[in-house]
């Protein structure tokens, strides 16, 4: 597919039916749609437990391209064995796992570093809600610091709610040596398509972050879910970015207007418990962060 | 054509007889031989499937279920904690119906650790939906992957294969093995062919959730099982006629008029038989009832063995703690009103001498109650 210039150019057609069950206003079903309309039909998707795995529930499935769940911890594992087993068969598809950040983050992490260690002809899309969302949204090391999670109520001993820093996956998979490594955000849907189709073209492992927000999780209205990632990217709480592994260039995608972050954190329940001194925190690092991201310097900038 | 060789390569010409197409794997003593061995013939070009060394037992296992859906016919082999590191995954593995197959190198469980053969690691694997074989030699193990796979891919079992090998006992000892020739097993073992797999132009969605229906397919599996015994019996019959060796359900040594009947699996019936056949020349009637087939557990066929003995003895190199022996209470269940008792010996490789096994059949035949005795 050709890279698109606007939302004219995205096809009509979608590779998922309706009426999931997901909730209403899901930024992950929207990623999963946009990836399928950027990857057209001759693509293998794996899944892998989460919110995710219950769209499909039998007898009904809405995917109208192969699926295949095995467990949650499985992404880049049950990825390896489509592509051998196609191999072997000398057959052709795009192989591509859709997992949530905590089967990515936290306990699927190993099988996603084998993955991306072999160099796997995969496209690694990891939906971020930043939360195990699927059980009610408890915290996982893809959580930014200072939110509200099921498991970090925010109290006396721990105000800010979390009180880890995030783990920076896509530097971590930067760090793999493999071709292509990305962030999006379903807020940007051109921009993350074209990631996903320039992806697609390229051989070898490649991995994108995508951040979905969550209604349930995060707390906002189900009507506002692109306008809430909207927003978390012109704060520049979620930078999106490219990383040629070949050429080892970084390159900011979309400049962020950098609107200060407390108009973004506003929108969400989840961060509501902050005080100006934590949400002054908060700004800090994201402006020492894009310091250092204007200046090329990726690997020395920590991401909030 | 007779030749020489160790058990884990015997499991390796098994595979590669079988024309496996995947085999994704991670090593661990006593089975890494085979890894390295496929690893050889792979980069050499003796064998030109799919070879994977994965990050860990447990992604060798999700990979291998996922070629397996694929279509291709997969094979790995593990032992012990790469079985356990597995364990989330193998009723995955019969509840999406992959007809994979699986050598396990028996080894006990840690802790302590121990490298030495016991076989609780693939008996506490036994209520995940896998067919599973128990091998006393490596002329059983060559021939029971081809077998395996034919059982496994049967339309009517559908269901994955795990067949036990002792460590160190089977896998580093070398023994005459008649190998199979290429073209007789292709003829016994044709491709794979899955109706329902992952294919670009025929989507299905593989691996989902069910409510409901959860109970009905858990129940699926259950009657695979049991489908399973027919073909075994039909597909190991095809065996003999083509290659002359016989395998049936469970073997029996000296069964016919046992007063006191050894019930065991795995190598070790070697050594048992020879306590048997030194109990006989004394003029004690005992025999030997190997078990081949611990999924689908072939209660009839056992209950009609152990039918004319009044004296039983398992013989279990296992344990599950709180418990005992974990071949002691299926046995039993398939005698009625003999007394049955349990030796529970080799755990982590230890070695028993036939002595011992002897002194211990003979207890049993004396024993008016039943008993449960250690060899620590």
């Amino acid at each position: 597919m050709k890279e698109m210039h606007g939302l004219k150019d995205i096809p009509k057609e979608s590779l998922i039916g309706g009426g999931t069950s997901t909730c209403q206003g899901c930024g992950a079903m929207l990623g999963c749609k946009l990836l399928l309309k950027a990857l057209g039909k001759r693509t293998v998707l794996v899944n892998t437990s989460g919110c995710m795995t219950l769209t499909a529930l039998y007898p009904y499935t809405p995917y109208k391209v192969p699926w295949v769940h095995v467990a949650i911890e499985t992404g880049g594992s049950a990825a390896t064995g489509i592509s051998m087993g196609l191999k072997a068969l000398k057959k052709n598809a795009t192989i591509a796992v859709y997992a949530g950040d905590g089967a990515s983050y936290d306990i699927g992490f190993e099988s996603l570093s084998g993955l991306a260690e072999r160099n796997e002809d995969v496209l690694y899309v990891c939906y971020n809600n930043s939360a195990f969302s699927n059980t009610g949204f408890q915290r996982a090391s893809s959580s930014p610091w200072g939110s509200k999670t099921s498991t970090t109520p925010p109290g006396p001993r721990t105000p800010e709610g979390n009180a880890f820093s995030r783990k920076d996956l896509a530097k971590i998979m930067a760090v793999h040596r493999i071709p292509y490594v990305a962030t999006a955000c379903i807020s940007h849907p051109i921009d993350y398509m074209n990631k996903v189709i320039r992806a697609s073209k390229i051989r070898g492992c490649k991995f994108i972050d995508l951040l979905v927000p969550c209604p349930t999780g995060w707390g906002f209205q189900s009507a506002d879910t692109v306008d809430v990632g909207r927003r978390m990217v012109d704060a520049g709480l979620w930078p999106l970015y490219e990383y040629d592994g070949k050429a080892k260039q970084f390159k900011v995608s979309v400049t962020p207007r950098l609107i200060p972050v407390a108009e973004a954190l506003k929108d969400q329940a989840r961060f509501r418990h902050l005080d100006a001194k934590q949400i002054n925190r908060i700004q800090t690092m994201v402006d020492k962060q894009w310091q250092l991201l204007k200046a090329g310097k990726y690997f020395e900038a920590d991401f909030y | 054509m007779i030749d020489i060789m160790d058990g884990n390569m015997a499991v390796s010409h098994g595979a590669m007889l079988s024309r496996v197409q995947c085999m994704p794997c991670f090593p661990i003593t006593p089975a890494t031989e085979i890894i390295e061995t496929m690893a050889e013939w792979s980069r050499s070009g003796k064998w030109n499937g799919q070879y994977r060394l994965m990050e860990s037992e447990h992604a060798v296992m999700a990979a291998a279920i996922a070629s397996e859906m694929v279509g291709a016919r997969t094979f790995t082999a593990t032992s012990s904690q790469g079985l356990e590191l597995m364990h989330e995954l193998l009723p995955i593995a019969s509840g999406t119906r992959s007809p994979l197959v699986m050598a396990n190198v028996c080894r006990g469980i840690s802790a302590p650790i121990t490298l030495w053969g016991d076989h609780t690691d693939f008996l506490s694997t036994r209520d995940f939906g896998w067919l599973m074989f128990s091998c006393a030699t490596n002329q059983e193990v060559i021939d029971t992957v081809p077998i395996a796979y034919k059982v496994s891919e049967d339309s009517d079992v559908l269901l994955p294969s795990m067949l036990a090998m002792d460590g160190f006992v089977h896998s580093y000892t070398r023994s005459e093995v008649d190998m199979p020739a290429q073209a007789e097993v292709d003829r016994f073992l044709p491709r794979l062919r899955l109706k329902t797999c992952i294919d670009v132009d025929n989507p299905a969605s593989l691996g989902i959730p069910a409510a409901d229906e959860y109970s009905y397919f858990r129940v699926q599996v259950h009657k695979a099982q049991l489908n399973a015994l027919d073909a075994i019996e039909r597909v190991q019959g095809e065996w003999e006629r083509r290659f002359g060796r016989r395998y049936g359900l469970a073997e029996k040594s000296h069964m016919d008029d046992a007063d006191v009947a050894v019930v065991a699996m795995g190598a070790n019936c070697a050594n048992i038989r020879s306590a048997v056949e030194e109990l006989r020349k004394r003029g004690k009637k005992a025999g030997l009832l190997r078990l081949r087939l611990i999924r689908p557990w072939p209660l009839d066929y056992i209950r009609r063995a152990l039918s004319g003995a009044s004296k039983v003895l398992v013989i279990d190199q296992d344990l599950a703690p709180g418990r005992g022996g974990m071949l002691y209470p299926e046995v039993r269940a398939a005698t009625d009103g003999a007394v049955v008792s349990n030796f529970i010996a080799g755990l982590g490789g230890k070695p028993v001498r036939q002595s011992e096994y002897a002194a211990m059949i003979s207890d049993a035949l004396r024993a008016r109650e039943p008993f449960r005795r250690f060899l620590i």
